[in-house]
């Protein structure tokens, strides 16, 4: 039984999730005792954590989901917004149902995003480059459908998405169960296997008779999906609309997703996106109780709320260079470990 | 009964394929035999769908098919083992295997266990042992050979294509291959198999097809597969040359060593290579493709670092951590592979000339246009380099005078070591011949040229004294009456008297 | 040779010679559209801008012939000009300090953009992208929002004044700096090595080249440029705020681009930047006076970028 722990165990230091679930870890033991475990472990904590966050923490699974087959996209986070203002102005100006509202707004985010898939798989753009320009379009996009920030949402729609059920889950959780459950699925399926093998090698990939571009065009489908459910997910909890909002997602999305141990080049799993979106959003909120806490302890200690963002940035763009170290050293130890094999080999006659 | 027909295919300026065809029946293994850049790798690309030939036609069973993907190929019954490889590094060999062949089980997810049940038994089949799960980047090179055979050899293929599978395996590993591809062939299966090893062919194959400059110059059937003389023939195109007069091997023998090698190691490539240069000497380095020639000079350059041996360089040790460094020395490095690692295509000729004084200097010196084109202006007088204005882009210069540009480059600089890596390839005759003027000159006046090269006339005739590298270590010296193209050839092919090595 | 024929070619291989070209376009169809425009004034207050943006994207044009980019200039501009306002207060004789304080500023971020993208292997784009972000919050922090301070007069004399009010005292600076950058890029052995490096990589590194400290160096001199252009900025705007210059980055990028680098870097040259710098300045300037609001700008600008990628830096399928 040991054995087998200390096989699964070994398996997943090798994998490349692990960075990720480190730096998570050790993050959230610190918020835990910043926070003191009597306010961390409350259903309020929790329910405000995921609502506020989850749609930064649903960008982060999407973009992963992109950097699995190889591709990314630097303009998902003003994508959010570009399916907020749609959610908002269409029943607004047009008198459209919020339902079917909020319906096409998904929908545009599916088409943006293909949009973008468009750019990069079949034209063949550069990916970074492309990406971060067309962030540019959708904001003058967004600003022509809705010139200043402005609008409502049902009581009824955000009542219900800060709820908690049951009493003691919250309704964002749902939300991430469900993308999470659609996600289970399909690593099962044979697409599933053939993203992974398109963003690692695509032209061994492409050898085996897949088609890199249809897949990977995919992973654009349901990379817009998931956006477009993060975009409703940030027009309830605001209950308002704003055409210029979290364009910094995109950027924070790639960085969570290497944080979580991913490279550009399908290297790492959904999981990735997760640990790493959950180490952004724990950083900040550890930081903001520890500068709570450092205001109160310390008599007259007047810090600004700037100081705030730039000690988790920094913390963050850290992580990051800890990240690619890390990797590197993985690689390193990799090549070791195939040379010993060679060594060995080569002794018993090779 | 699967056929090509005068298949023609360009890459750029290389004419890759000339015409070239190959036939095989159900139930026979057809070796493809050929020297370096004859187009046997291209060939079996057109057949896996990979490269897509200019001109000529397939045909299976006597009727016409167009191959326009890899997938076209799979479909056709066609399964292809790489020699580069084409496993997914970081899936596991499960996943590798059964890649695009997934079996589908409930609600369209795949069957795992079902997968695991076909890969294990295809593994015991194979007599191939290792972790299921674990990522093929951690396999040894041997097992990943094999799996890359069992993923091909899965898809219970019509025409199974093999590209020199065996160059990693152990010796007991290549005779259960052989079993298996005897049974399949048995069982009515098309075999192409691509090797450089004499001795594989005559153990395992029914025929064989020879091709040389893309192109198919003959079919031998299996009574006629060893007769080595008569393959080497075919492969290079003229009888074996009588040795010539052994003159330039006395600068040899007084000179001093400039470059001593001992004992240098660089997986996987690079086993344990020892050899010594003279000053003012040409020494060649041959031998089959991929067998360490060209890791070889790029430690001596620096751009790798080996892992374990010593490089003596004037006297001393040295350990070059950059070719920057190494560049600082007095070494210089000649590249056959210009589009990747010589000419700067987009760059003008005259600062493509200007590269050698260009690398070495104070960083913020001042460097005037004048100064470079009137350097670039002598150089192309002296070398003979055809161009049409200094200011056009080199990428608008023949193959051939790029060439000579990049050696112009770096004999301007004179270095004390010359490394050349392939210098003629894909150039012409004319050009050719000049540069090895050119080199003989600069080793008259003491330079140091080391010149690895996949073309054995070029050796025979630049190098005093020949190293044949094989599987990472120094198969033979070649100097003076020994300096022959057979025994050049022989050795190359690892089909030497001496005693034989593991790897066969 | 026919005109015809002569035309084509300068069409497509004269790229800084199209950019200016197309500058005087643009300059002809805004004047055309809105007469008044046609003033002292405007062409003055073209002229300066298009020398401040010239000096931002000096450094930009090192790092993309280099084959990187740098997306923390216009954050650096941005620090450079709340430090020489910080400084300044106003009074005059502190010029040195401005400068070293901003030189160094920009040397260390730059310093570690190039460590970063280059030893570590991140992608230029995300680090530097990920680096201003830093510096923009250090802003913040320093000023608490609110930077105090006024250039000195007599250095915003040396930058607002327009001889006849035309010729921008600013010239002055302007020789300096485009003399600087001239040199470097097209008359040293930095430079040549330079575009060796981001032409051919591999070539350059295995004939010799380091091309690992050239493409730091080339992230450092980004960085000096760009608080340099900062401190010329402050000086022109006469106060600074946070995140004044921001938009900077891309601008200098465009700029660029249009005068006829390539992304994918080994081509290009100062002069083009400079005329790229008049066309995104005028193009600038006229959507201003067409009075066309910032959003459609935004499109404009980014269908520019997409579209310049479209033409000249499409990547190579996988089946040849």
């Amino acid at each position: 039984m040991a054995e087998a722990i200390r096989r699964r165990w070994g398996h997943f230091r090798r994998q490349p999730v692990f960075t990720g679930f480190c730096l998570f870890m050790a993050v959230l033991a610190l918020n835990i005792i910043i926070q003191t475990p009597a306010k961390f472990f409350t259903v309020s904590n929790f329910r405000i954590l995921l609502s506020k966050n989850m749609p930064l923490i649903l960008t982060c699974l999407g973009q992963s989901v992109l950097m699995m087959c190889g591709v990314l996209d630097l303009s998902t986070g003003i994508q959010l917004a570009f399916v907020n203002v749609i959610a908002i102005m269409l029943p607004q100006e047009l008198g459209v149902p919020v339902g079917l509202g909020w319906a096409c707004a998904l929908t545009g985010g599916v088409l943006i995003s293909l949009f973008c898939g468009f750019c990069i798989v079949k034209l063949r753009l550069p990916a970074l480059l492309t990406t971060f320009s067309i962030t540019y379009i959708i904001k003058g996009v967004n600003v022509l459908i809705m010139g200043e920030p402005q609008g409502k949402v049902e009581k009824i729609i955000y009542k219900t998405y800060d709820s908690v059920l049951f009493g003691f889950l919250p309704f964002a959780a749902l939300i991430l169960l469900a993308v999470l459950l659609i996600w289970q699925y399909i690593k099962r399926t044979r697409y599933g296997r053939h993203m992974y093998a398109v963003g690692n090698n695509p032209r061994n990939a492409y050898a085996v008779g897949i088609n890199p571009e249809r897949v990977q065009m995919k992973a654009f489908l349901i990379k817009g999906f998931i956006v477009g459910l993060a975009g409703l997910c940030l027009t309830a909890s605001n209950a308002s609309g704003n055409p210029l909002q979290a364009e910094e997602y995109g950027i924070r999305s790639l960085s969570a997703c290497m944080l979580g141990g991913m490279n550009f080049g399908g290297w790492g799993t959904l999981s990735c996106g997760l640990f790493g979106a959950g180490f952004l959003v724990i950083v900040q909120n550890a930081v903001y109780y520890l500068f709570n806490f450092l205001t109160k302890a310390i008599q007259g200690l007047m810090i600004n709320s700037y100081w705030q963002n730039l000690v988790s940035d920094t913390i963050i763009f850290l992580g990051l260079l800890a990240t690619i170290i890390t990797a590197k050293a993985q690689r390193e130890t990799l090549k070791q470990g195939f040379v010993k094999q060679l060594k060995r080999g080569e002794k018993y006659g090779g | 009964m699967f056929e090509m027909r005068g298949i023609t295919k360009d890459f750029d300026a290389v004419k890759a394929l000339k015409g070239a065809s190959l036939s095989v029946r159900p139930g026979e293994i057809r070796s493809l035999l050929g020297a370096n850049g004859s187009g046997k790798s291209t060939l079996v690309k057109v057949l896996a769908g990979l490269v897509k030939p200019d001109g000529g036609e397939v045909f299976i069973d006597g009727k016409p098919v167009r191959i326009r993907t890899s997938y076209d190929s799979k479909q056709l019954g066609i399964a292809t083992a790489f020699q580069d490889l084409s496993l997914i590094p970081t899936m596991t060999v499960i996943d590798n295997i059964k890649l695009n062949k997934e079996t589908v089980g409930h609600f369209g997810t795949i069957d795992v266990k079902k997968d695991r049940r076909d890969v294990e038994e295809l593994l015991k089949l194979f007599r191939v042992r290792c972790d299921l799960d674990a990522y093929a980047q951690t396999l040894m090179p041997s097992t990943q050979s094999m799996l890359e055979v069992a993923k091909a050899v899965y898809a219970k293929p019509r025409l199974l294509l093999l590209d020199e599978v065996t160059a990693t395996l152990h010796h007991d590993e290549i005779e259960g291959l052989f079993e298996l591809l005897r049974k399949l062939r048995d069982e009515g299966t098309a075999i192409v198999y691509v090797t450089h090893r004499m001795k594989e062919v005559a153990k395992l194959c029914d025929s064989a097809t020879i091709m040389r400059n893309g192109e198919t110059v003959a079919e031998l059937a299996r009574d006629e597969l060893n007769d080595l003389d008569g393959i080497v023939y075919h492969m290079t195109g003229k009888v074996p040359d009588k040795a010539k007069a052994c003159g330039a091997q006395a600068a040899a023998a007084e000179g001093e060593a400039l470059l001593e090698v001992s004992g240098l190691k660089y997986s996987p490539k690079v086993r344990d290579l020892s050899l010594t240069a003279y000053k003012g000497e040409i020494l060649g380095i041959g031998g089959l493709d991929g067998q360490g020639q060209s890791e070889f000079i790029r430690l001596l350059l620096g751009e790798f670092q080996p892992e374990a041996g010593a490089i003596r360089y004037r006297g001393k040790e040295v350990r070059f951590r950059r070719p920057a460094e190494a560049v600082e020395n007095g070494i210089g490095f000649i590249s056959g592979e210009r589009n990747r690692e010589a000419i700067f295509p987009l760059r003008t000729i005259a600062e493509n000339l200007f590269v050698g004084r260009t690398a070495t200097g104070g960083l913020f010196k001042f460097i005037g246009n004048r100064r470079v084109n009137g350097f670039a202006r002598e150089a192309v007088e002296k070398y003979n380099i055809k161009v049409g204005e200094l200011e056009d882009p080199a990428s608008s210069l023949s193959g051939g005078n790029q060439q000579k540009l990049i050696v112009a480059r770096w004999i301007a600089v004179m270095p004390e070591l010359l490394l050349l890596d392939d210098p003629t390839k894909g150039v012409d005759i004319a050009s050719r011949r000049e540069i090895h003027q050119i080199l003989r000159q600069c080793a008259q006046k003491g330079m140091t040229v080391v010149v690895s090269s996949s073309d054995n006339d070029e050796l025979m005739d630049l190098a005093d004294r020949i190293y044949v590298f094989y599987e990472g270590r120094v198969q033979a010296l070649l100097s003076c009456e020994d300096k022959t193209q057979e025994r050049l050839v022989a050795e190359m092919m690892g089909f030497a008297e001496k005693e034989e090595r593991a790897n066969g | 040779m026919g005109s015809g024929l002569r035309i084509r070619r300068f069409v497509k291989y004269n790229r800084p010679g199209m950019a200016l070209v197309i500058a005087l376009f643009l300059l002809l169809i805004t004047v055309l559209i809105n007469p008044k425009s046609l003033n002292i004034n405007t062409f003055g207050s073209i002229l300066v801008q298009t020398m401040l943006l010239s000096f931002a994207a000096a450094g930009q044009t090192m790092v993309v012939i280099s084959g990187g980019v740098d997306l923390s200039v216009g954050s650096v501009m941005s620090m450079a000009a709340v430090i020489t306002t910080g400084i300044m207060q106003g009074q005059g004789g502190r010029f040195a300090q401005v400068i070293l304080a901003t030189v160094a500023m920009g040397a260390a971020i730059g310093l570690l953009n190039g460590v970063c993208a280059v030893r570590v292997g991140l992608p230029p784009i995300v680090i530097t992208l990920a680096v201003s972000y830093v510096v923009t919050r250090l802003q913040y922090v320093f000023t608490g929002g609110m930077p105090t301070g006024v250039a000195a007069a007599l250095f915003k004399k040396t930058v607002q004044y327009r001889i006849f009010g035309l010729i921008p005292a600013a010239t002055m600076y302007a020789v300096v700096i485009w003399a600087l950058a001239f040199f470097l890029i097209h008359r040293s052995r930095f430079g040549k090595q330079l575009y060796l490096t981001g032409n051919n990589e591999s070539a350059a590194r295995l004939n010799g080249i380091n091309t690992r400290k050239i493409r730091v160096l080339t992230f450092v001199l980004s960085g000096v440029f760009s608080a340099v252009a900062g401190v010329l900025g402050a000086g022109y705007m006469g106060m600074s705020q946070c995140q004044l210059f921001d938009n900077y980055a891309y601008n200098s990028l465009v700029a660029v681009i249009v005068g006829g680098s390539l992304f994918v870097g080994g081509v290009g040259s100062y002069f083009g930047s400079i005329t790229g710098s008049l066309v995104m300045i005028v193009l600038s300037n006229g959507l201003t006076v067409l009075d066309i609001s910032q959003p459609v700008r935004n499109l404009v600008l980014g269908l520019v970028m997409v579209i310049l990628l479209t033409l000249y830096n499409r990547a190579k399928p996988i089946r040849q």
